[in-house]
């Protein structure tokens, strides 16, 4: 086994040779995966699941290499889902393909899942108690914050420009303000979104 | 009866899935407005609880489908709404993934990741308010949902001590009879 400094090059120095087909990742059992992801599905307490995927995908199991990760976020990012299932999926596939994707996935969830569910019974045993309401309401109004908390910082992204803040201020009047079916705004707006980002990074580039 | 609602239930979760780009909290508004006013599977006070049970839990806010789906036909509906919200966005990466991994670094890659930008905070801030207009936020709860925010914004505190906090006092504040 060459050491990971190594190893690291050597993917890379692959990589540039065939961009198109990746190297093979190493040594990724299906059963070393579902520990991996369960360990990881039962720990997404909070965020923080990309951090908590690095540490275990890249410098714990030395699956990955640390460039390969990182792509791997962003198009668990990109990509319409949730973010912690979209990076057990892409991982799984490029571990282990399609039966990598499926285990990695259900490990992912499987825990989150059972909590929610026991949760929710709990709440069904106790919601005869108006304290259970008034509590779950002041849960609900921190949803609603770290909601709004998400879409500051991610409007920060826009960085001041204008029409980018129409397009979002508009998706915002449509699906919040006017009740538009969510899934035609979306695919509307994305084309022009996407001109109106190619042609400002042009401008920026020739002006 | 069940069945139907559940069908109904599967075939708004399947399109959602598809734009819930950044998440569960891109779609809620969708969420809401469906479950609640069109295909009435929730009052609008069950809904905000099961919104404020899948804040507080551990995993991707797009679990609260599977709240849903439970309330519909216990185990096996919360079973299928999770396969109907997670399997259309994961065939895509399946399918789309390594392609996308090429070609995000040209021009165009790179506009698609910023045109999608502006799209997601319209979104996000979009369920924020048919959350808070569906549980018809009392002055109280507004400045809750004000400060609770300042807090998340200006501190590194994670969500979970502003949770248990903002709990105890409503259930203090409950037990009162101050709310």
């Amino acid at each position: 086994m060459l050491p990971l400094a190594l190893r690291r090059e050597e993917d890379f120095l692959e990589q540039r040779v065939d961009a198109s087909n990746p190297p093979e990742e190493p040594h990724a059992s299906l059963g070393s995966l579902l520990v991996s992801f369960l360990k990881l599905g039962a720990s997404s307490f909070g965020g923080g699941m990309a951090a908590w995927t690095y540490r275990e995908i890249v410098e714990r199991r030395g699956w990955m290499t640390d460039e390969n990760f990182l792509q791997t976020q962003t198009i668990a990012q990109i990509l319409p889902g949730a973010n912690p299932v979209n990076l057990a999926v892409y991982i799984g596939l490029k571990l282990r393909g399609l039966p990598g994707a499926i285990v990695a996935t259900f490990a992912m969830v499987a825990p989150a899942f059972t909590v929610i569910i026991l949760l929710s019974t709990v709440y069904r045993q106790l919601s005869a108690y108006p304290e259970t309401h008034s509590v779950l309401r002041g849960l609900a109004c921190v949803g609603i914050a770290s909601t709004l908390t998400m879409g500051m910082k991610t409007a920060r992204r826009l960085h001041g420009q204008t029409l980018p803040i129409l397009i979002a201020l508009s998706v915002f009047i449509m699906v919040g303000v006017l009740r538009w079916p969510l899934v035609p705004v979306v695919f509307a707006s994305i084309p022009p979104s996407v001109l109106i980002s190619y042609l400002l990074s042009r401008d920026k580039k020739h002006g | 009866m069940d069945d139907d609602k559940l069908l109904g239930l599967v075939l708004l979760c399947v399109p959602l899935s598809l734009v819930s780009f950044g998440g569960g909290q891109t779609i809620v508004a969708s969420l809401q407005h469906q479950t609640v006013d069109v295909q009435h599977l929730l009052t609008s006070r069950q809904f905000t609880d099961l919104y404020a049970i899948s804040r507080a839990s551990p995993g991707p806010s797009t679990l609260i489908v599977a709240l849903i789906g439970w309330g519909i036909s216990g185990f096996w509906g919360a079973v299928i709404a999770t396969l109907a919200i997670f399997i259309p966005s994961s065939a895509l990466i399946c399918i789309f993934g390594s392609w996308w991994q090429q070609h995000r670094l040209s021009p165009w890659g790179r506009a698609v990741e910023r045109g999608l930008t502006p799209i997601a905070v319209g979104l996000i801030v979009a369920g924020g308010l048919a959350v808070s207009q569906s549980a018809g936020l009392s002055l109280f709860e507004i400045a809750t949902t004000l400060a609770a925010a300042a807090f998340l914004t200006l501190t590194r505190v994670g969500p979970y001590p502003v949770l248990g906090t903002v709990g105890a006092l409503y259930f203090c504040l409950s037990a009162a009879g101050k709310i």
